[in-house]
């Protein structure tokens, strides 16, 4: 409760300020605004601010208490609302939660909302959130991640180069037998660097720093070179794998190939790993002035329909292949779609139970996008 | 006569198991198990090869690297490095400062780091 409210030294909100700048006739609703924990600033029609609260101001940092009624345009003076406008622009463009760096250790998320009052606009409400807590807690997260990873590696490294020396006979021949046991301990240790692996990239991706230089390439030998790689598995469980060249040359785009070819990989490897023997995989292109589509059909177990929702979540996996396929880490495909988001693509599928499923993404062509070109990107 | 190799690794057991593996192959073996005494070894033993890891004590793998190629008299001695850092911005760093390849450890096995190492000294 606001009276309460204990005063902190970051938190230099006024109460009794505040309330002195509080209009006499102040409803309880202004007085929520008041001390609401967020900033809020609300614009007339005309761009002229109309209310801020004493959040707003510290986040803004704006010492002047009499700026009821200056257009948008002035208030730019301020360094800080001038990046402010950088989000939503002149023209108050609805914007839901973009982030802001007000500052290297300040970051703070912007939302701008249009007022609508019986059918018409009446104005935007601006609302700031600061979330620099937030952010810390996160970059720390991710760091942990890979240090933990980077840690997991060594030990997963001493354990594959003796069993590979053991296997290879360097350190005494082996029975048969010993052969076998010591070949799923491989296998099974192998598992685990990809485990470590798909960790990396996860916490890659929540810090934000996930793709490397994009350079124009040729995508259908990327989602050929994956094929190949996935040859022997492929053979292995007997499933026929159709490779449709596009009709028509491809043109370059901009990838970071070896990224892309993990979220290809993902999305293949799920095609084979939940299908039966003897299964049909069917790879494809397509392609529009806009962008160039990959498909990637199969006919194996299919997503749930209640499911279906979850199935980019991040260590989300299906009911249906856990009780199939015991492994797996439920990352592939928030990997994949994390990747080919980067690239500014969409992933999408249609999939029926027991049927089977369609991945498909597609990557925009660079002539559309000439920002690929200059703006920074990762 | 034998080729000369340098492995630099703080890790015990791996700069073990890979020094067996290279001295089996009929490799002469020198270790050093931080970037320190990476350094000293280089100058004192001239090795043909060095398979050098990143994360070290004391001074890291990209600061021995660094310090070897500045150094006419060792600047030509080919570098492998082998080392858990995978990400992408680690191997171009340490491909740009003149190492001649980048092998993941829990990528390779030792076969194929032996593989890299004749491909690079021939």
């Amino acid at each position: 409760m606001f009276w309460k409210k204990k005063k902190t030294k970051r938190d230099n909100l006024d109460i009794d300020k505040a309330k002195s700048v509080m209009p006499d006739n102040g409803n309880i609703l202004m007085a929520i605004v008041y001390y609401l924990t967020d900033g809020i600033l609300v614009f007339d029609k005309g761009n002229k601010l109309s209310l801020i609260n004493p959040k707003a101001q510290e986040i803004l940092d704006i010492e002047n208490k009499n700026i009821i009624g200056t257009s948008l345009l002035d208030l730019c003076r301020n360094s800080r609302v001038q990046l402010l406008t950088t989000v939503f622009g002149g023209g108050f463009k609805e914007t839901e939660k973009k982030e802001l760096e007000i500052s290297q250790d300040f970051i703070i998320e912007v939302s701008s909302i249009s007022l609508v009052i019986n059918r018409e606009k009446t104005g935007t409400l601006v609302i700031l959130h600061d979330i620099t807590k937030q952010k810390m807690i996160e970059r720390l997260k991710s760091e942990f991640v890979t240090v933990a990873a980077h840690q997991l590696r060594t030990p997963a490294s001493a354990v594959k180069w003796t069993i590979k020396m053991l296997l290879d006979g360097d350190i005494g021949e082996l029975t048969e037998n010993q052969k076998e046991s010591l070949d799923i301990a491989y296998k099974t240790n192998e598992k685990m660097i990809r485990l470590v692996n798909d960790l990396l990239n996860v916490a890659q991706i929540e810090e934000g720093k996930y793709l490397s230089k994009l350079v124009l390439s040729d995508i259908e030998e990327v989602v050929y070179s994956v094929i190949e790689s996935y040859k022997k598995m492929i053979d292995d469980k007997g499933i026929k794998l159709e490779f449709n060249k596009p009709e028509e040359k491809l043109p370059k785009l901009l990838l970071d190939k070896e990224k892309m070819a993990i979220a290809v990989g993902n999305l293949l490897d799920n095609a084979v790993r939940y299908n039966k023997k003897g299964g049909k995989i069917i790879v494809s292109f397509s392609i529009n002035d806009k962008e160039v589509e990959v498909k990637i059909e199969d006919n194996g177990f299919g997503i749930l329909e209640n499911q279906k929702d979850k199935i980019f979540t991040k260590f989300f996996r299906g009911a249906n292949i856990v009780r199939i396929e015991t492994e797996g880490t439920g990352l592939g495909l928030y990997i994949s779609k994390n990747i080919i988001e980067a690239h500014r693509g969409r992933i999408w599928f249609q999939s029926k139970e027991k049927k089977g499923s369609v991945f498909c993404f597609s990557i925009p062509i660079k002539e559309k996008f000439g920002e690929f070109l200059t703006g920074e990107f990762y | 006569m034998a080729k000369k190799i340098l492995i630099i690794e703080d890790d015990k057991f791996l700069r073990e198991l890979i020094s067996q593996k290279l001295s089996k192959e009929g490799y002469d073996i020198k270790e050093a198990v931080d970037g320190e005494k990476g350094v000293k070894a280089v100058k004192d033993e001239k090795p043909d090869l060095i398979l050098l890891d990143l994360i070290l004590p004391g001074i890291d793998g990209f600061e021995v690297l660094a310090k070897i190629k500045e150094d006419p008299g060792l600047s030509s001695i080919p570098v492998i490095i082998l080392s858990n850092l995978g990400q992408k911005d680690d191997i171009e760093r340490g491909l740009k400062m003149g190492a001649d390849d980048y092998l993941i450890k829990a990528h390779s096995t030792p076969p194929e780091i032996i593989e890299k190492i004749r491909s690079v000294i021939k």
